[in-house]
């Protein structure tokens, strides 16, 4: 049991570290900005405890937070994804998949990772994005953010997931 | 009630994100100047340390740019620099930058010049021609070489400091005590300076310079360097021993200070000290050159 969260506390720090370092200085197209922070938790498991899920989408977001002097926008929306994503997760099961499956490539299949990916970050950007914005004046540049940072932050997730599954995979036939 | 609990504990995961999210939003409405709250920002020691590092590890990262723009500096700088060298080369005037403006210098070139004997005299190749008279200040890049004594049409002769007939009046530049500058026979870089009163604060290294009390220097021209405190031989004053800052052996170029003495002050002294030779003639001199005070005698 604490072997999970001493992994998870490693993979939020190596999260953090690049989120604050790389990520945080993409400004595509000059406000386009990927957040990262957010494959913390889109890796949790089908059927993880709801709370768990909640309090470390809520430490992620927090974290992110006081890096980035962006108080309250992140930890808001992290919280916020942790709450939607089993219920998206559920859409995405296929059903013949363990009960603790974890999404990857594997289990959901490539277009649907991708997908469910997608769906996770396009709430985080959303909320993000309005949060920071708070209005819906300039609303063509928040979609534009919301939208492209979705659509960077998936393309990032899944070359990370495709290292780690290579990575697997090796150590599998080692 | 036991349906009641039964609902919270199926459905806690609703209330644990009503109060996370109730938490962050708290944070974003009452910082949203979050300079209140320096514990969630950049601003707290921990970040602040993580920054400090990352930038130390990220400033290789410039180097390379900082590289060519010191690079585009030294250039600048040491075209500059030439450009200075080429304008001191022709003024001969190297380390005057402080002279104000007002004075017109003559740069000349020394023809002769004796060393070792106690009334050591400079020639120098610019005379009444050039508009050099006697008592004009001579100096050079380093500091005060001499005053001028005897003019011919286009030479000078000009007294140094080392003469032993020379005495130019100076001060300590922190102090502001004035002595004046006294040269025996021996060594030609050093020189004595007497009349320092005893609660003189003197110290080792002070910058001698001219004080502006006589009518030949201006004032805060570099003299020379105290090396050596003593006392004088009557016991009431400090002699000092002063390091020349010109360097005599090697001395070719020096300019002449022509227009500094003025004519309405060199009147004046010269009536005030011989009141009852004062006529009207020379009252009438003095008003004349009231009229032109900036005049140099000629």
């Amino acid at each position: 049991m604490s072997s999970i969260y001493i992994s998870r506390f490693f993979r939020l720090l190596i999260l953090l570290f690049f989120q604050v370092l790389v990520f945080n200085h993409i400004h595509l197209m000059g406000y386009i900005t990927p957040l990262v922070m957010g494959y913390m938790v889109v890796c949790f498991r089908h059927n993880s405890s709801r709370i768990s899920v909640l309090t470390w989408g809520f430490i992620t977001g927090l974290l992110f937070d006081i890096f980035s002097n962006t108080a309250g926008m992140a930890s808001a929306s992290c919280t916020l994804i942790a709450m939607v994503q089993p219920l998206i997760l559920k859409m995405f099961t296929p059903r013949d998949a363990a009960d603790d499956f974890k999404p990857s490539f594997l289990t959901l299949g490539f277009w649907n990772y991708i997908l469910y990916t997608f769906l996770v970050m396009l709430i985080l950007h959303g909320a993000f994005y309005l949060l920071d914005a708070f209005t819906l004046a300039d609303w063509i540049l928040t979609l534009t953010s919301i939208l492209g940072g979705s659509v960077l932050t998936t393309i990032i997730i899944v070359f990370i997931e495709l290292l780690v599954h290579s990575k697997q995979k090796k150590k599998h036939h080692a | 009630m036991r349906a009641l609990i039964d609902l919270i504990i199926q459905k806690k995961h609703w209330f644990v994100f009503i109060l996370l999210e109730v938490i962050s939003l708290a944070f974003l409405f009452s910082h949203n100047g979050y300079q209140k709250s320096v514990y969630f920002t950049t601003a707290n020691d921990v970040v602040g340390t993580t920054y400090n590092v990352i930038s130390s590890i990220t400033s290789y990262l410039h180097l390379k740019e900082e590289n060519q723009a010191l690079e585009a500096k030294n250039q600048y700088l040491r075209k500059k620099l030439l450009e200075m060298q080429q304008q001191m080369a022709q003024d001969s005037v190297k380390r005057m930058p402080a002279l104000p403006l007002k004075y017109e210098l003559v740069s000349a070139q020394v023809v002769n010049m004796t060393l070792h004997k106690s009334n050591n005299l400079i020639t120098i190749n610019k005379g009444e021609a050039d508009g050099i008279r006697p008592e004009m200040g001579v100096i050079c890049s380093q500091g005060v070489v001499g005053i001028v004594y005897m003019t011919s049409r286009h030479y000078s002769i000009v007294i140094p400091l080392l003469n032993t007939n020379s005495k130019v009046s100076c001060r300590l530049r922190h102090s502001e005590y004035f002595g004046s500058l006294i040269w025996e026979r021996g060594y030609a870089n050093i020189a004595y300076i007497t009349s320092i009163p005893r609660h003189a604060p003197v110290k080792v290294k002070e910058i001698v310079e001219t004080n502006g009390y006589s009518d030949v220097f201006p004032a805060g021209l570099p003299i020379g360097q105290v090396v050596r405190i003593g006392d004088s031989s009557d016991g009431m004053s400090y002699m000092l021993k002063v390091r020349l800052f010109t360097n005599f052996t090697t001395l070719r170029e020096v300019s002449v200070i022509t227009n500094y003495t003025s004519a309405e002050r060199h009147m004046l002294e010269e009536i005030a000290q011989n009141p009852e030779k004062a006529d009207s003639t020379m009252l009438e001199q003095l008003k004349e050159a009231t009229e032109k005070p900036d005049n140099p005698i000629r």
